[in-house]
């Protein structure tokens, strides 16, 4: 591929080598709706790709063509299903491409024409595309690592190509330098429960609990670790409600001071209603933070409530419905 | 809905990110407007209806999309009689693919509607492959224009549409967006679901199989990814919960059944979309990232399909929305940025979930205006 950035800026109507070709004009009908005010440059270059679509040219010239469109407009599926077309029947090297890709990818990371194409290349080229894929969804992830599309990229190579050893280290890392970064967080639950190498959501279970209690307690007003914790026990209540660590948890977030307790609130509530029988401890925990002590005879799940009306005000219509909803 | 416009990101977003965007946010209250400018925002959607700027070129490829949220946003803000709907209807109807010949039915390609004149060729121009790059986006986007302006879709046999729709669908589910191949994710089987039900006419697509994939996308914390095994999202929450209400999957107020329903966990999603609401009064798309305009609507639609949509704080939401409503008319995605057609589109929708004096009211699950929804215009 050629990157030249002079050639690049030159016109097919510029250069000798197009002079065979007619630019096809697009045929907007007599009464458009919404036109666009194409710049010059775009619609010259669209007339161009028009031509040789049509004529079905495979060819060196035409490749390069498609490179230009693809600048111009990076989602044009056509344009990319054409330059597919091409790089067969010109059988080129995917490595390369993959080159190509990636430097496209820079300005164009959340563009889903360009991670289609990532994958096209990556399920011709099979599992030893792997560790270059992962790479490359890690340079992306070091620029935003919550790009929603590279991870989707990335959990497609884990489950087709495979590459799974580090995943979880990688997680780690990426937790290490934001804690509420929801995108690790979900990967993580992605690695616990499908990784050919770990033993599943149940096995797993144990040593993920703690890492999560210990990312709770740094930052108790994070979300993330919450959903993560309640996720571990899915589809098996009764080891959440009966697991000592989630209560201890609660408890301890609820005793400290200074600190954002709504998630342990909504937490103890879940537990409540799962069929959770509360500690005196949690009982006098959640009081402390009531801030009507008149209402000492209310059930614990109504006291919750209460409280998390002033503490969680945003959603105080949700917590007087969810009171509402207690069976007393 | 089409593939650029439903942006999944915002932008990164670091530890300190919060309490600077806090601060950003008071000082853009201060000055934001008070009311919703609808006579602005007319202005700008007629503008956009009459032409769009150069820098709507990079998405030419869904301007039947962008036609949606033009002539949508008209609607929405009750200036329908702007547009000329009988040539609007015309120009939507010449997206339309044929097959040459009704053997070619079983191309495995699919006959809806092209999103521009990028992937559209005379037929006489065809040559030797195939020109036809209908897409499910697009043709959703078409019949919802259609429905509109009052088109009688009735009066065309849909057939070819519907029987070569079931060739996008795939083993475990899911859409294919165009039969050349792309990705494939609950955005298309949305588009499908709202097809089907637009036409009255489900042979298009395997509800089951769609229903299988679109539980397969449920997340460990309540909301959905759009796939399976991905972060939960706010658009992939509208497509999947949207679809199932559209497929009449979900019963009537699924809020105030105890017996919940069985294939949604009702209070864990409630939750998720309701926590969604940021400190800031607008919607995130996901937890832990900035509240931008759309996941107004993508997640406030969701509640409202619950029956819970009185739950939110809808005063902080019109607060947020406010700080990203444009001088120019339009919403942006963020607080003080320029608008763009998308997010001036969600914005509007927004405002008519909250519902603002002057705006017509939406069918959330098909994204136009009830009205619209209804058989009984023209």
């Amino acid at each position: 591929m050629n990157w030249e950035e002079d050639e690049e800026k030159l016109l097919p109507s510029q250069r000798p080598e197009w002079s065979d070709v007619s630019p096809l004009p697009q045929d907007d009908g007599p009464n458009p709706v919404v036109p666009i005010a194409y710049k010059p440059e775009f619609a010259e270059t669209m007339d161009y790709f028009r031509a040789v679509y049509r004529a079905d040219e495979r060819s060196p010239r035409a490749l390069q063509l498609t490179h230009q469109a693809i600048l111009l407009n990076p989602g044009n599926y056509t344009v990319w299903h054409f330059r597919r077309l091409i790089l067969e029947t010109l059988s080129k090297d995917l490595q390369q491409e993959l080159d190509y890709v990636s430097k496209i990818a820079e300005k164009n990371s959340k563009n889903y024409q360009i991670w289609h194409h990532r994958r096209w290349l990556a399920e011709k080229l099979g599992p030893d595309a792997a560790g270059r894929e992962l790479k490359f969804t890690e340079k992306i992830l070091s620029g935003d690592a919550k790009n929603y599309h590279a991870w989707s990229h990335r959990q497609w190579v884990l489950q087709s190509l495979g590459g799974w050893d580090d995943e979880l280290e990688y997680c780690h890392q990426l937790l290490e330098e934001d804690i509420f970064n929801n995108s690790a967080w979900n990967q993580r639950y992605f690695i616990i429960t499908k990784s050919p190498l770990l033993g599943g959501l149940q096995a797993m279970r144990e040593s993920e609990v703690k890492y999560t209690v210990a990312a709770i307690l740094a930052n108790p007003e994070n979300e993330s670790p919450w959903r993560y914790l309640r996720g571990l026990y899915k589809d098996d209540p009764k080891s959440w409600i009966h697991d000592p660590q989630v209560s201890t948890l609660c408890l301890k977030v609820l005793t400290s001071s200074g600190t954002n307790h709504v998630f342990a609130l909504s937490t103890v509530l879940d537990l409540l209603s799962h069929g959770l029988q509360p500690s005196r401890e949690l009982r006098e925990a959640v009081d402390t933070l009531n801030p009507n002590s008149s209402s000492t005879k209310d059930s614990l799940g109504n006291t919750i409530c209460s409280v998390l009306e002033h503490a969680d005000a945003m959603r105080v219509n949700y917590w007087r419905w969810r009171k509402s909803q207690l069976i007393v | 809905m089409a593939e650029q416009p439903l942006d999944l990101d915002s932008s990164p977003s670091t530890p300190g990110e919060q309490e600077e965007g806090e601060q950003e946010e008071c000082i853009g209250k201060l000055l934001a407007d008070s009311s919703f400018e609808r006579e602005r925002h007319l202005m700008f959607l007629q503008m956009m209806y009459q032409m769009l700027p150069h820098h709507y070129q990079s998405q030419e490829i869904n301007r039947l999309t962008l036609a949606y949220f033009a002539i949508s946003g008209l609607d929405i803000v009750g200036s329908l009689d702007t547009v000329d709907k009988d040539e609007v209807a015309s120009w939507v109807l010449s997206f339309r693919a044929y097959p040459e010949d009704i053997a070619e039915i079983n191309d495995g390609e699919f006959y809806g509607f092209n999103g521009s004149r990028s992937s559209q060729y005379h037929s006489d121009d065809a040559g030797g492959f195939s020109n036809n790059h209908s897409h499910l986006a697009s043709t959703y986007c078409a019949l919802a224009i259609l429905k509109i302006v009052g088109y009688h879709l009735t009066s065309i046999d849909w057939r070819p549409l519907l029987m070569t729709m079931r060739n996008l669908q795939q083993p475990d589910g899911s859409f294919l967006p165009i039969h050349i191949g792309a990705e494939t994710d609950l955005r298309f089987i949305y588009c499908a679901a709202a097809i089907c039900f637009m036409l009255d006419d489900w042979s298009g697509m395997d509800r089951d199989k769609a229903t299988e994939y679109i539980l397969k996308c449920k997340a460990y914390d309540g909301g959905f990814g759009m796939t399976p095994g991905a972060e939960s999202h706010g658009g992939g929450t509208y497509c999947a919960v949207a679809s199932l209400q559209l497929m009449g999957s979900i019963g009537v107020d699924p809020l105030s059944s105890r017996a919940s329903s069985s294939i949604l966990d009702i209070p864990l999603l409630l939750e998720w979309c309701l926590q969604r609401q940021a400190s800031d009064g607008g919607f995130q798309g996901r937890s832990n990232k900035p509240s931008d305009t759309c996941y107004a609507f993508w997640v406030g639609a969701v509640l409202k399909i619950l029956g819970a949509g009185k739950l939110i704080d809808e005063k902080a939401l019109r607060g947020f929305l406010l700080t990203c409503q444009s001088e120019y008319g339009g919403f942006s995605k963020f607080p003080d940025e320029l608008p763009d057609l998308y997010h001036s589109y969600y914005g509007f929708i927004a405002f008519s979930l909250l519902e603002e004096p002057g705006l017509n009211s939406i069918c959330v699950e098909l994204g136009i205006t009830e009205a619209a929804a209804s058989a009984l215009r023209k």
